[in-house]
């Protein structure tokens, strides 16, 4: 059986510089994977490789066994995959619910979406999401007035009406309280199993929480892959992270 | 199902079009009412300029060319409809007998036909525009570069159409034109019948507009707007949004040229003149660009007011500094131009939208400090 999303040797470099080196990787359907290693290792380049925002110099990316590499980034999003940002990025001049509506989309084309209201009838289910995140008392706020816990909130919000198959998450938990972050983790590990789910993150206490297996890079490649109590017991992976306290201080 | 602001919008744009088909009622004076009915044409390309910028952030400085395109169309179609001085029914018109031309262009025959004529000032602007923007838009132009684009193919169309005189009348226009003839109906530059003509014609481009807007594609427009690349990552093709609306705001000029044609009974190179084209971005920015009908109300107002100003004997030198004035005080103060001047009334005067707002967010900043303190 194929890999859910495969990656085979994948390279992006910037005016020589190779960010992404011949990077492999292999996620099943309905797993959470976590993309961990140090600054500049390439993990946020990873995530613009697979939703097409950078597109790889070498390799190839499959999605459900199809090839990304070709496509363009709003066609990738259509085949079910979906991004979060690290800086967070919401429509700010429009309304909470505006937002939610804007990423609610089952159907993307211009002539179907000319020919329907906005705030119809079936995004009824919006509203139930705003509740989740906690929300609802914003709905009719322009994003532009929430605080950063809230836009990061927002975003997430977004990504679960966006209801896609592949979830991409970059450091969802920047500048979220301890209870914030555990409140991500839960969603996180509600999502798994119906969603593939990559996520890029620094807080190791996060990554516990939610991890299956960690895949750490560096220098742009795989240094290692196995569940959390191998990795931090793994003496490559010390070695990266330098300090004597392991990827738990980091 | 309509929420209230939509309503309350849906009584404004009803209001400001009742009092546009009022006004004739009010006004005796065929010259003034002639006026007025030009304001109402440079208000409708105004508008359709709200659409493509304040919706969808596209600042097209080359607006003017789908209305020249549009105007040039309805020229074409009523030069064939005078008897020429020169040569007689069935001959050619006189710009072209002066201009050595031997028989009528290719592309002058099929605007014999009113319907097709009226069909390719709307189109044709909506080709060319849908051309432009394909190339624009695929290629991710975006921002201030897309201003310079639009703004040099402005320019291009102009100079082609002075250039080629013996098709065009080049910098003279196309002048001395018969009237109107629809279904029965003469439609005089200078009667009622022209100015609810296009009256009419405003009406329903604007509630067209506004429907663009309410739909779900105006909201990810504005989507667009805000963070063209997020919404690529839910999959909608931007390009795609971008260019339809384009197109409509070329449509909708391109039938504004047309009026002006009858209004004015000429067609000239300035009608696409770049001149043209700057004041309607500052009608837009004066009345508002993020309203509809407030961009359309400031080029009422600001033509209007140029009008006015520079007739009275007071103003006769200092018109032009009154005028800078005014945009200098609208973009100091009201940066969302005047349509935004009734919520700024609201928030100062206690308005029951804007308050509780402000409140709402100290408390959520409250409870997140106190989330940060682990309370």
């Amino acid at each position: 059986m194929t890999a859910h999303l495969e990656l085979s040797d994948v390279s992006a470099s910037f005016n020589g510089f190779k960010a992404v080196n011949g990077l492999s990787l292999k996620v099943e359907k309905g797993e959470l994977r976590c993309l961990i290693g140090p600054n500049g290792a390439g993990k946020t380049t990873a995530l613009d490789l697979i939703c097409g925002k950078t597109v790889p110099s070498g390799g190839s990316i499959r999605f459900k066994g199809i090839e990304l590499g070709r496509h363009d980034d709003y066609q990738i999003a259509r085949s079910g995959v979906g991004r979060k940002f690290q800086v967070p990025s919401v429509f700010r001049q429009l309304t909470v619910r505006e937002n939610l509506e804007v990423a609610y989309c089952k159907r993307n084309g211009v002539l179907a979406n000319l020919l329907r209201w906005a705030h119809s009838a079936d995004s009824d289910g919006l509203d139930k999401l705003a509740e989740f995140v906690g929300l609802s008392d914003q709905l009719n706020v322009p994003a532009a007035h929430l605080s950063h816990g809230q836009t990061q909130w927002l975003e997430i919000a977004l990504l679960l009406a966006q209801d896609a198959e592949l979830i991409l998450l970059d450091e969802p938990t920047a500048g979220m309280t301890v209870q914030e972050t555990q409140k991500t983790a839960d969603i996180c590990n509600r999502l798994k199993g119906k969603h593939t789910i990559i996520v890029v993150e620094h807080d190791m206490g996060f990554v516990k929480a939610i991890g299956d297996i960690i895949s750490v890079m560096h220098q742009g490649k795989l240094l290692a892959e196995g569940p959390v109590a191998e990795i931090e017991n793994n003496p490559k992976v010390k070695q990266v992270y330098l300090g004597s306290v392991g990827i738990s201080g980091a | 199902m309509m929420s209230k602001r939509t309503m309350r919008q849906v009584f404004v744009y009803g209001a400001v079009c009742l009092a546009i088909f009022l006004l004739p009622m009010l006004i005796n004076d065929d010259f003034l009412l002639n006026r007025f009915a030009r304001y109402l044409v440079l208000a409708m390309v105004s508008m359709a300029l709200a659409l493509s910028w304040g919706y969808a952030g596209i600042l097209n400085l080359g607006q003017a060319m789908s209305f020249g395109l549009g105007s040039y169309c309805m020229a074409m179609a009523l030069k064939l409809r005078t008897i020429p001085v020169h040569t007689g029914s069935e001959g050619l018109p006189d710009f072209m007998v002066w201009n050595n031309v031997e028989a009528l262009p290719w592309f002058w025959k099929p605007f014999y036909s009113m319907p097709f004529a009226i069909a390719a000032g709307i189109i044709g602007p909506m080709i060319v525009s849908a051309i432009l923007a394909w190339f624009m838009f695929r290629g991710r132009v975006t921002g201030v570069y897309v201003a310079i684009i639009t703004l040099a193919t402005l320019v291009v169309v102009n100079l082609v159409i002075i250039d080629q005189q013996w098709a065009t009348g080049g910098f003279n226009g196309i002048t001395d034109l018969a009237q109107l003839e629809l279904f029965g109906i003469t439609f005089d530059a200078y009667s009622a019948t022209t100015y609810y003509l296009i009256a009419i014609c405003l009406t329903v481009c604007l509630f067209l507009a506004l429907a663009v807007t309410k739909s779900k594609a105006g909201l990810i427009l504005q989507a667009i707007r805000d963070q063209e690349d997020r919404v690529r990552f839910f999959g909608y093709d931007v390009a795609l949004f971008k260019t339809m609306v384009f197109c409509i705001s070329a449509g909708i000029a391109g039938l504004a040229g047309m009026l002006y044609t009858i209004v004015m009974e000429f067609a000239s190179p300035t009608f696409l003149g770049v001149q043209l084209s700057l004041s309607i971005v500052i009608w837009c920015a004066v009345g508002g660009r993020q309203s509809l009908v407030g961009a359309l109300l400031g080029a009422i107002l600001v033509a209007g007011m140029q009008g006015a100003l520079s007739e009275s004997e007071v103003f006769l030198d200092t018109w032009t500094l009154v005028m800078g004035a005014l945009f200098v005080l609208v973009v100091l103060f009201l940066p969302n131009g005047i349509a935004s001047l009734g919520e700024k009334l609201t928030e100062k005067f206690g308005g029951r939208r804007a308050t509780p707002e402000p409140a709402k967010r100290g408390n959520s900043i409250a409870r997140s400090t106190k989330l940060a303190e682990g309370k």
